[in-house]
């Protein structure tokens, strides 16, 4: 017996004893099935453009270090500019197990998130030793200290070329089918990474997340354990971040220290974060794929777009302080949203 | 006794904060903490509420030797405070900031973060902010913001209450709310209360018993009445010349 009852914005299904309620949001641009639908279709429309397709991964790759970013920031209440270190730690754990074990790629997504998990232990200490601007630099040293070992260690790394060779994503005889399909599980795994932080920030993780970076001593005044907190939120984010290395060196199938490990890497990531809207989940979406498409665009001007890229970012760092998202929030405070900001106590 | 502070010394490099300072709360007193500027005051509350260490002594609550405990310890025990700047989370809804308070500050099983919501809108109902639960905190005035210290100190549902100058930049008219809105807390909640204060009216009319400090040291203790006239505090606080 099935019947369906519709109340202004509730709907009702009850099956037998079964009772399912979906709530229909009235403002249907903030409906998640619909954004959910958009991006899915987006590979669909591009199926027989292979460049634009690797756009998408690309951009896709970069939400996937964006979304987590912005759950760290607030979790741990400083700004981490290293993320792309962990990025690393995921590509290089995949590529060396794919190209000198032969893993494929679904064998070393576990070894991934465990390196990521170790390593995130291993850091999670500064979190709570390590205040404010400390943290900032330890955390910009640390993939720069990466890519000297990338170099020194050259024979298992190979830093100047990077290691080829990786088990690609998915094979289906067809270079095109390939493409698709890799398009379609980037989107997925962004999907993934934003249903779990999502779900994370709504919660009272994201309330704990919020008050540690407003007020670190404040909330442990009001009896939360912050060290737990902060700690199990950077193990969690790093093995996030790792994640997505291991999707980019299965989809490009090389990793390359150099590429990922450079300062410049790291501006785009915090130009993410920041055009986007601090601390904001769905705006980072929006700032990844303006960065991607940008960075895109840009390549059309030669080799001049060097020098235009992180000029261009460095202007919309001053210029937009709120990011994109934060212009159309503004208003909208009766939502909680946090802001980051550097301390230097 | 519930809280009990036996020969308590801090001190910052050269300067002595708190100097042997030994005292008591019973339960249900209203204490008044005073002493002139750069007493000891706020460094003993501290002391108390786990963000610093003791050098030396101990300090005792309900039992418990919580002199090394750590600061959201000592809160889940039943020690709550207020501060004298008032330190709220800016970003956040003044619901949302005492909605933190109720979710840590004591273990309560089953409560999702709908009953904290409830739980929350009654202790801003209480100091009078119910109407404003969904502005920032950064929004609110000084004196809104004194009674939200207030609601999220009780929703960790405390069983001393520590305050920290709560008149100071208030106008008279809403000093008179304050002092009537801690009365209240005292009667519905029966908490005990530390308090520091400077408005001396405030403290000769609303406690049951009065510490003085004057440089990190206890000179006197005892009631009210008999504090005002003793010469050793009349000498701290206006010269010796008056004492």
């Amino acid at each position: 017996m099935v019947t369906i009852e519709h109340k202004r914005a509730h709907i009702k299904v009850h099956i037998g004893n079964f009772k399912f309620e979906h709530v229909i949001e009235p403002r249907y641009w903030r409906n998640p099935l619909i954004g959910v639908a958009f991006i899915l279709i987006i590979p669909f429309l591009l199926r027989d453009m292979p460049d634009l397709l690797t756009l998408f991964a690309t951009a896709n790759i970069y939400a996937c270090i964006a979304i987590p970013l912005s759950w760290q920031m607030t979790g741990i209440g400083r700004m981490n500019f290293g993320p792309q270190f962990f990025l690393a730690i995921g590509g290089f754990t995949a590529s060396l197990l794919s190209i000198y074990m032969g893993f494929g790629p679904w064998i070393t997504l576990p070894f991934v998130i465990l390196a990521g998990l170790i390593f995130g232990l291993i850091f999670s200490g500064l979190t709570t030793i390590a205040k404010g601007l400390y943290f900032s630099l330890i955390t910009l040293i640390l993939p720069l200290i990466f890519l000297e070992i990338t170099y020194v260690y050259t024979d298992i790394f190979k830093g100047e070329t990077g290691l080829c060779g990786v088990a690609p994503l998915v094979n289906f005889g067809s270079i095109k089918i390939n493409y698709f399909v890799a398009g379609i599980l980037s989107a997925v795994m962004m999907l993934i990474y934003l249903l779990i932080v999502d779900k994370v920030l709504r919660s009272r993780v994201g309330l704990f997340s919020a008050a540690i970076n407003d007020e670190e001593d404040v909330a442990k005044g009001l009896g939360l354990n912050i060290t737990k907190v902060k700690i199990i939120t950077f193990i969690i984010t790093s093995a996030m971040v790792a994640g997505a290395g291991w999707f980019a060196a299965h989809y490009f199938g090389t990793f390359a220290g150099v590429t990922y490990l450079p300062l410049s890497f790291m501006l785009k990531i915090l130009i993410m974060v920041i055009v986007g809207g601090r601390g904001e989940i769905y705006g980072s979406i929006v700032g990844a794929y303006f960065v991607a498409a940008l960075e895109k665009a840009l390549t059309f001007l030669g080799p001049i777009h060097y020098v235009l890229f992180p000029l261009i970012m460095l202007i919309l760092l001053f210029s937009l302080p709120e990011g994109l998202y934060g212009l159309y929030r503004r208003h909208k405070y009766r939502e909680y949203y946090p802001t980051i900001r550097i301390r230097n106590r | 006794m519930l809280l009990n502070l036996e020969n308590v010394t801090k001190k910052f490099g050269g300067i002595v904060a708190n100097n042997n300072v030994t005292f008591g709360v019973n339960t249900g007193e209203i204490v008044g903490l005073i002493g002139p500027n750069g007493a000891g005051k706020t460094t003993i509350m501290n002391l108390i509420s786990g963000i610093y260490k003791p050098d030396s002594g101990k300090i005792l609550f309900d039992g418990h030797d919580i002199t090394s405990l750590s600061a959201d310890k000592i809160c889940k025990l039943g020690i709550a405070r207020t501060y004298q700047i008032p330190r709220p989370f800016p970003d956040m809804t003044a619901l949302a900031n005492v909605c933190v308070a109720v979710m840590c500050g004591k273990k309560r099983d089953k409560m999702s973060y709908g009953d904290a919501m409830l739980d929350a809108s009654h202790y801003l109902e209480f100091v009078g902010l119910f109407g404003k639960r969904n502005t920032l905190a950064r929004d609110l005035t000084l004196f809104e913001l004194r009674g939200l210290e207030l609601a999220r100190a009780l929703a960790t549902t405390p069983k001393l209450i520590m305050i920290d100058e709560v008149m100071a930049g208030l106008n008279p008219g809403e000093a008179r709310k304050a002092i009537r809105l801690i009365e209240r807390l005292i009667d519905e909640y029966k908490v005990t209360i530390l308090w520091i204060e400077h408005v001396m009216k405030v403290i000769m009319e609303a406690t049951d018993r009065v510490v003085v400090l004057h440089y990190g040291a206890k000179i006197a203790e005892g009631k009210p009445k008999e504090i005002a006239n003793d010469p050793v505090v009349i000498e701290a606080y206006l010269g010796e010349k008056y004492a």
